[in-house]
């Protein structure tokens, strides 16, 4: 073994001791830093891949709209979309915001009119079913989301009243409108707030008889097969379609959320980096310390043969253990909580109380949490390198010192 | 030619404006015991400091089997110091965080690797200076006495052809200083090393076969040694 590595390692691990006090500190100092930052951008990624998840899950991966106009020639369109290799199914869709009323109480959801047989092709509505089932939905049925149902207190069985803004509007000129009665036969949560809020789903026949909108639906949502890029096909799909009608990926209906989901997590990062950077001034700090102690060391060192220089690669790779030692019981402990999340979670806010605050502000039931190589590489790269610059300071200082007043250093 | 191991010659060293070495020429042949005093101040540690290659002159020349040192870089001064000296310190500079034997075997790891007779080398050594089964023992578990053993052990373990020895008693007490500085000159004697000494004690210089005197900045022969040069 070289014997810079040898010392270094010594120093670090003396004979005689488990290890130094200093060397514990240090490596404690580093792992906590890469624990932290580990655990946080895996639940940040976590959140992230639910959300991209549920949004695909519910929404589709490619819609096709006309911009809020009608799209009355969809069967059409839809017949070109069939002969695409990279569509799987598609699903016709309306959507708009009418008005519910149940036992005297009104809300305003955003209602959405369904083609059920080719819906359940393209999202993944039967999984989110948490009550009832979509075997009895029909054109006198309908689904609301079980933070919809919950404002309004109906569950599975009642029957709610459905205004259109156009019924609203006609009831303004005194003209008798009854509103449509529509039987609550399911109710579905997908754990993602946004989601479970506020939507009402309907069959496409009753939407288009409420909006009055005849054969006209306002979109098409399409599923695509495992290794289609949706922004790709979305953009080679535009380019056969005509103004108004355009076709976005989820990806860039959501890219507002997305943007703010990625800038969090690059935020978090460069926050919890700080933890890394004080781990690594208080390696400086000690190993600076020790350069001043060692000082006749490294002038004995010098004299039994090793140059000036390689005592400062010494304290240098004495960074670099700290870093990789440091990172490797980070990740280790970071995988462990990870993995024991949701115990760790459900002790702290049985202790704290906070059990329905939790459920309240967190879109999901479980903390969810991803962690990927490439994460992982960075992180520890990253820890690594910091520490490796916290032990060149000093290795720059021991290179200043001349072997024959180091010997004279008392 | 001829049969110095080092030869410094006119070495000439100055500290900003202070003269500390004056024209000072010396050498050390195979198997010689030399002992330079001085007083305190006096340039003693300066000068080993350049024959130990440590340090360089202001001016003058150091010779190495006839080849001038000064002239070469950092790296190959370093490999002639691991080669040519042994050095023992008035505080013995034992590394804390390396056991006895790790110490004695410090040295020969810097300059290659560590073999099975060197491990056997170091252990016979330790016996000599009545440290045996001291091998795994922590350095600072020793007593000054037995560190500064462990610190002679160390210098011999390269087998050097100079041991060079800076005060290696002053922090000692009269009887342990005796005993340690006896451990010297037999080990020396029987690995064929040269020994130059510093030392204030006079008892100690008389041992030696020659013996300088370095005062106001020249080193001149003193008549403390057995055999007069």
């Amino acid at each position: 073994m070289n014997w810079c590595l040898y010392l270094a390692l010594k120093q670090l691990f003396p004979t005689g001791k488990k290890f130094s006090f200093f060397s514990a500190m240090s490596i404690i100092g580093v792992a906590l830093g890469v624990t932290v930052l580990f655990v946080v951008q895996s639940v940040m990624n976590g959140f992230q891949h639910e959300i991209r998840r549920t949004i695909v899950a519910t929404q589709g991966e490619v819609r096709i709209d006309a911009n809020n106009n009608i799209l009355y020639n969809a069967d059409n369109l839809g017949n070109f979309l069939k002969n695409r290799p990279e569509v799987t199914a598609l699903a016709r869709y309306s959507y708009g915001v009418g008005m519910l009323e149940y036992n005297s109480r009104s809300i305003f959801p955003l209602i959405k009119g369904i083609d059920l047989e080719n819906e359940v092709k393209v999202v993944e509505l039967k999984k989110f079913i948490k009550e009832g089932s979509l075997q009895n939905f029909d054109n006198r049925s309908i689904i609301l989301s079980s933070e919809l149902a919950n404002q309004i207190g109906a569950t599975v069985g009642n029957s709610v009243e459905i205004y259109s803004p156009i019924m609203l509007k006609a009831l303004q000129t005194n003209e008798i409108i009854l509103p449509k009665t529509l039987k609550i036969v399911a109710t579905y949560e997908t754990g993602y707030r946004q989601a479970d809020e506020n939507i009402a789903i309907v069959m496409l026949d009753t939407m288009q008889d409420l909006y009055s909108l005849g054969e006209g639906v306002h979109g098409i949502s399409l599923k695509l097969k495992p290794n289609v890029r949706p922004e790709k096909f979305a953009f080679e799909l535009n380019r056969n379609l005509t103004h108004p009608v355009h076709a976005a990926s989820w990806q860039e209906i959501n890219k507002d959320l997305l943007f703010v989901l990625k800038t969090e997590k690059t935020m978090m990062f460069f926050i919890l980096v700080f933890i890394l950077l004080v781990a690594a001034f208080s390696i400086t700090s000690s190993m600076t310390i020790s350069v001043v102690r060692k000082t006749r060391e490294i002038g004995l060192i010098n004299a039994l043969g090793g140059t000036i220089r390689q005592c400062g690669v010494c304290f240098m790779i004495q960074g670099l253990i700290i870093g990789i030692a440091g990172s490797v019981i980070g990740v280790i402990a970071g995988a462990l909580i990870l993995k024991f999340r949701n115990d760790i979670i459900s002790v702290f806010v049985k202790l704290c109380g906070v059990e329905d605050f939790m459920l309240k502000f967190y879109s999901f039931a479980n903390m969810p949490a991803t962690y990927q190589l490439s994460d992982i590489l960075t992180l520890v790269t990253f820890a690594v390198a910091i520490c490796c610059l916290a032990g060149m300071l000093p290795a720059r200082k021991v290179a200043k010192i001349k072997p024959a007043d180091a010997l004279r250093n008392e | 030619m001829n049969d110095y191991i080092v030869e410094l010659k006119n070495i000439q060293k100055k500290f900003e404006n202070v003269l500390v070495l004056k024209d000072v020429s010396f050498g050390i042949k195979d198997r010689e015991t030399i002992s330079i005093c001085g007083a305190s101040g006096a340039g003693k540690t300066t000068f080993i400091n350049i024959m130990g290659l440590l340090e360089l002159p202001t001016h003058g020349n150091i010779f190495w089997e006839d080849q001038n040192v000064i002239i070469c870089d950092v790296k190959k001064l370093s490999r002639m110091r691991a080669k040519i000296f042994g050095y023992i310190f008035q505080r013995c500079n034992l590394i804390p965080e390396l056991s006895v034997i790790e110490n004695i075997l410090f040295p020969k790891r810097i300059a290659s690797k560590i073999s099975v007779p060197d491990v056997e080398f170091a252990k016979e050594l330790l016996r000599q200076v009545h440290l045996d089964g001291f091998e795994n023992r922590n350095v600072w578990t020793l007593s000054g006495g037995e560190s500064q053993r462990v610190a002679v052990v160390r210098a011999m373990i390269n087998r050097p052809r100079i041991v060079i020895a800076d005060e290696p008693t002053g922090s000692l007490d009269e009887k342990s200083a005796n005993v340690t500085m006896d451990m010297i000159v037999s080990l020396c004697q029987e690995y064929g090393s040269s020994l130059l000494l510093i030392t204030h004690n006079q008892l100690f210089a008389k041992k030696m076969q020659t013996s300088y005197i370095l005062n106001n900045s020249e080193l001149k022969p003193s008549d403390y040694a057995k055999s007069e040069k």
